[in-house]
């Protein structure tokens, strides 16, 4: 009795380890898009620079219609951006968290329609990655009973 | 009586003869290191990078040898359990140490369900556990090509194009890993003098260690012992003997899960249809170049044999190459290298355990003669 | 305990039982066999194509499959080391070729040259067995590998000239596969072939393989031969008799080897290519588990397991693709090929009555 109690147990903390595994690790790119966006009448204009920091580090530097992009694991991010309007201007800091929807792998954000405070869903959209036209020919897969491709095991080690 | 007159250099004798194959690798190395001409800090670094790489992953081989079925060719099964789990993890997108944590234990329950497969296997071929195993690993790979190449995308699903097929359904030959790549490894990672040191996996490798001579003392681990000596004592003991040898191969089994887990992690990259059916080949290897033999093998014996086999592997090219001017030589030797040290270890193993048998046979024989008198 | 045991068995377990011994899996081959045969002509697959394909499959293959018998009949198990005769084939080849023989005379040299070669390393090979038995099928599967990965090496270094096979710059080592059209390629399968309509019968590959069958079902008859079935049977039994059971063992091993060599030169006059290298670590495998799934067992085999057995598993080699291509498009003829062979070789193994030893 008490040893199944404890199989149960140890099965449970397991399960409970992966579900808990599958929201903190799971992995979403985030494109921020200096690009023009117009909304119900509203235009929001590019900026001639803006940088991208999370956790103080910067991983974006985009200049008008430029697109840069960040990958975080969980679903919210914090980010702050530094922008500079006109050639010459004080850059103003801007500070955002976004939500991002556990299914989807990469969300666009275009952060002039941010700065400018418009809804959500006017500057988020969904990334859907291009299709890569692939020749029909059928990648080779060699089932090769003995794996004894030459060296297979350091190739990949080499520096 | 033989023991009284044994003199030093009987010794020292039977000191080479026992260690013989660790002896050869240690002066093959030592010819090859000048020739080859490569660094100490890069032969130190990539030392490190192998041991980290691939000790978990040796010493899921132990426990089956300490219950006396040998060498299990079957760890694949567990390598195969691991790939599944980094195929779903990486359609899933979790990154870095969850992913390899989920992985690990996504792992498990494969893991389980094929040990316990194999090791039902096995009881069905006592005498003959390492050739069974090996063909295990064989038909296992035929199955896990049926649900990794026509199964994945069609039955479980799988999102993404770059690992699935452009057919629609089948999963790549190859898998990015690079979300997880060496996640484990650059956690506490201190770099000495250059070398560059992956402390939380050695520290995991550690832990292992501990584990397995935590386990020897346990009554499981005595069990195994015994049936690992002499199955027909241990049963007269009252030890369920196929259940013990069923729970060695399942536990040696998720440990290879969650070694190829840690395996791959490092590489970062992953062949889906090939990395495993290397992977029993050069641990078992590498374990045997350590001085292990088919029924006795010890912790030392798992780093002893990847620092040295590694460091074989990582020469022989380049020795081949100054050599014979070809490296593809080099490659060669070294896979004859390890086929050619497996086969003097299970040579060896063969005529001690004939020369045990005729030992007690003579022994019987002796015994009866008294009896008769 | 036993009596129990005896007790509870049921009839179903009876049923069971005598499936086995008849073997069940070899019954589902064969109706998996006549199941491709009868749905390949609604797949649009030619009738006599297909039969004409396993009968070709089955000439390339069965002097292979073959060189299984003596080592089964001494007791010295399957032989996983078939790879050790196949070097010997391979180097009678390329020597045969590298000297200049050309034509159905350098298939007749091949032989000839791989014959000393087969002797020596059936020999070395048939000594170490006899040093370890009881564990012949896992050190027989590493001897041939090593051997392989040895002459890896010598494929590279071994000074081969002939630019038909060494690689055309540098000129050296050998290349890992070359067509043999000029030399042997064909050399049986085109010998008295006959041609009816779309079937073709590669007569003289049938008629080798024949002659080949007859020579060693006549040598198990000889006194020699019935030797060799009584240390396969029983050692100890055959050594009271007054057997050098060491002797037959070596004998067996040597035949066994010679056999192979043989055999791969007939696969190769068959496929039209010679390859090296990596290539003989993946034929002992089909070679096993087709004289298992014939009706052999690890220590009983003989000339009609080798028929049956190389009919059956080349029929499944050649048929499924096409079926099932013709029927679903989809090919999974390969890894049911793995499943199938390998699980027939599991099946062997873990049959109680049969011990290797």
């Amino acid at each position: 009795m008490r040893k199944w109690v404890f199989r149960i147990g140890a099965v449970a903390l397991l399960v409970a380890i992966a579900a808990c595994m599958m929201v903190i690790g799971r992995g979403h790119t985030i494109y921020f898009d200096n690009k023009k966006l117009e909304y119900e009448g509203q235009t929001c204009d590019t900026y001639r620079r803006i940088n991208v920091f999370v956790n103080g580090e910067q991983v974006a530097k985009l200049s008008a219609k430029d697109r840069g992009m960040a990958t975080f694991m969980g679903q919210k991010l914090s980010f702050d951006i530094e922008v500079t309007k006109e050639k010459g201007d004080d850059p103003v800091t801007y500070s955002y968290t976004v939500n991002v929807p556990y299914k989807e792998d990469g969300i666009i954000l275009n952060l002039p329609g941010m700065i400018a405070g418009l809804p959500e869903e006017a500057y988020t959209s969904i990334f859907v990655p291009m299709v890569v036209e692939e020749e029909d020919a059928e990648e080779e897969i060699v089932i090769d009973e003995f794996g004894m491709s030459d060296g297979a095991e350091g190739e990949a080690a080499e520096p | 009586m033989n023991n009284k007159n044994k003199t030093a250099s009987s010794k020292l004798l039977n000191f080479l003869g026992n260690n013989a194959v660790p002896i050869m690798f240690i002066i093959i190395i030592a010819l090859c290191i000048p020739i080859s001409g490569f660094s100490s800090l890069f032969l130190l670094n990539e030392i490190v990078t192998r041991l980290s790489r691939n000790a978990f992953l040796i010493l899921s081989l132990l426990i089956p040898i300490m219950a006396g079925m040998g060498l299990n060719f079957g760890m694949t099964l567990g390598a195969m359990a691991a790939e599944i789990a980094l195929i779903l993890t990486s359609d899933w997108q979790i990154w870095g140490i969850p992913g390899i944590v989920l992985a690990m234990i996504m792992s498990i329950p494969i893991s389980i369900v094929l040990g316990l497969l194999c090791g039902k296997i096995l009881n069905a071929a006592k005498g003959r556990e390492m050739i069974t195993s090996y063909i295990i690993s064989f038909f296992m790979n035929g199955v896990y090509q049926l649900v990794v190449l026509y199964m994945m995308g069609s039955i479980i699903p799988i999102v993404h194009t770059t690992i699935k097929l452009p057919r629609g359904y089948g999963v790549r030959a190859s898998v990015d890993l690079t979300r997880i790549r060496k996640a484990l490894d650059n956690v506490l990672s201190v770099n000495v003098g250059g070398v560059i040191i992956p402390v939380l996996t050695l520290l995991i490798i550690a832990l292992m260690c501990l584990i397995i001579v935590w386990f020897r003392r346990t009554k499981l681990g005595q069990d195994m012992r015994a049936v690992g000596l002499d199955m027909e004592v241990a049963r007269a003991a009252g030890i369920d003997v196929e259940r013990t040898r069923i729970i060695s191969i399942v536990i040696s089994t998720v440990l290879a899960g969650i070694g190829m887990v840690i395996y791959l992690q490092n590489m970062g990259d992953m062949a889906t249809y090939s990395s495993h059916s290397q992977i029993g080949m050069f641990c078992i290897a590498a374990l045997l170049v350590g001085g292990a033999s088919v029924d006795k093998a010890s912790i030392g014996n798992v780093f002893l044999g990847v620092i040295l086999f590694h460091t074989m592997f990582i020469l022989a090219p380049k020795a081949g190459a100054v050599i014979a001017g070809n490296e593809v030589i080099g490659e060669y030797f070294r896979v004859f290298v390890s086929y050619g040290v497996i086969t003097i270890a299970l040579v060896m193993y063969e005529t001690k355990k004939r020369r045990a048998k005729a030992g007690m046979g003579a022994q019987l024989a002796a015994a009866q003669q008294e009896g008769e008198r | 305990m036993s009596e129990v045991k005896e007790m509870k068995r049921t009839f179903i377990d009876e049923v069971r039982e005598k499936l086995k011994s008849f073997g069940l899996p070899r019954l589902i081959i064969t109706a998996f066999l006549l199941l491709m045969f009868i749905i390949a002509p609604f797949t649009g697959a030619n009738f006599w194509v297909q039969i004409t394909n396993v009968i070709n499959r089955f000439s390339w293959n069965a002097v292979l499959v073959l060189a299984m018998v003596p080592m089964v009949h001494s007791g010295c198990g399957l032989n996983f080391g078939l790879p050790v005769g196949i070097i010997a084939g391979l180097l009678g080849a390329t020597l045969s070729i590298e000297w200049g023989f050309t034509g159905p005379l350098s298939f007749v040299m091949a032989i000839v040259i791989a014959t000393p070669f087969a002797l020596l390393f059936g020999l070395a090979y048939g000594w170490l067995l006899n040093k370890i038995k009881g564990g012949e099928m896992m050190i027989a599967t590493y001897v041939g590998f090593s051997v392989v990965s040895f002459f890896c090496m010598m494929w590279l270094v071994l000074p081969y000239k002939k630019p038909d096979m060494a690689w055309g710059f540098e000129g050296t080592g050998l290349r890992t596969t070359f067509p043999i059209d000029k030399y042997y390629g064909g050399v049986l399968s085109n010998f008295l072939r006959i041609q009816i309509g779309r079937l073709v019968i590669p007569t003289g590959a049938l008629l080798f393989f024949a002659l080949l069958a007859l020579m060693i079902w006549a040598f198990l008859h000889t006194k020699t031969g019935t030797a060799m079935t009584a240390v396969g049977s029983n050692a100890t039994f055959a050594r009271a008799a007054g057997i050098n059971v060491d002797r037959i063992r070596m004998l067996s091993v040597v035949m066994s080897t010679w056999l192979a060599a043989v055999g791969i030169l007939v696969y190769e006059q068959g496929f039209g290519f010679v390859q090296l290298y990596n290539a003989p670590f993946n034929m002992a495998l089909p070679a096993v588990s087709a004289i298992l799934i014939g009706g052999a067992t690890a220590n009983k085999a003989s000339i009609t397991n080798v028929i049956i057995g190389t009919i059956l598993f080349q029929g499944m080699v050649t048929m499924t693709p096409t079926v099932m291509n013709g029927l679903i498009n989809l090919d999974i003829s390969e890894v049911l090929r793995v499943i199938v062979s390998n699980g027939m070789i599991l099946y062997a193994l873990t049959r109680k009555t049969e011990a290797t030893r």
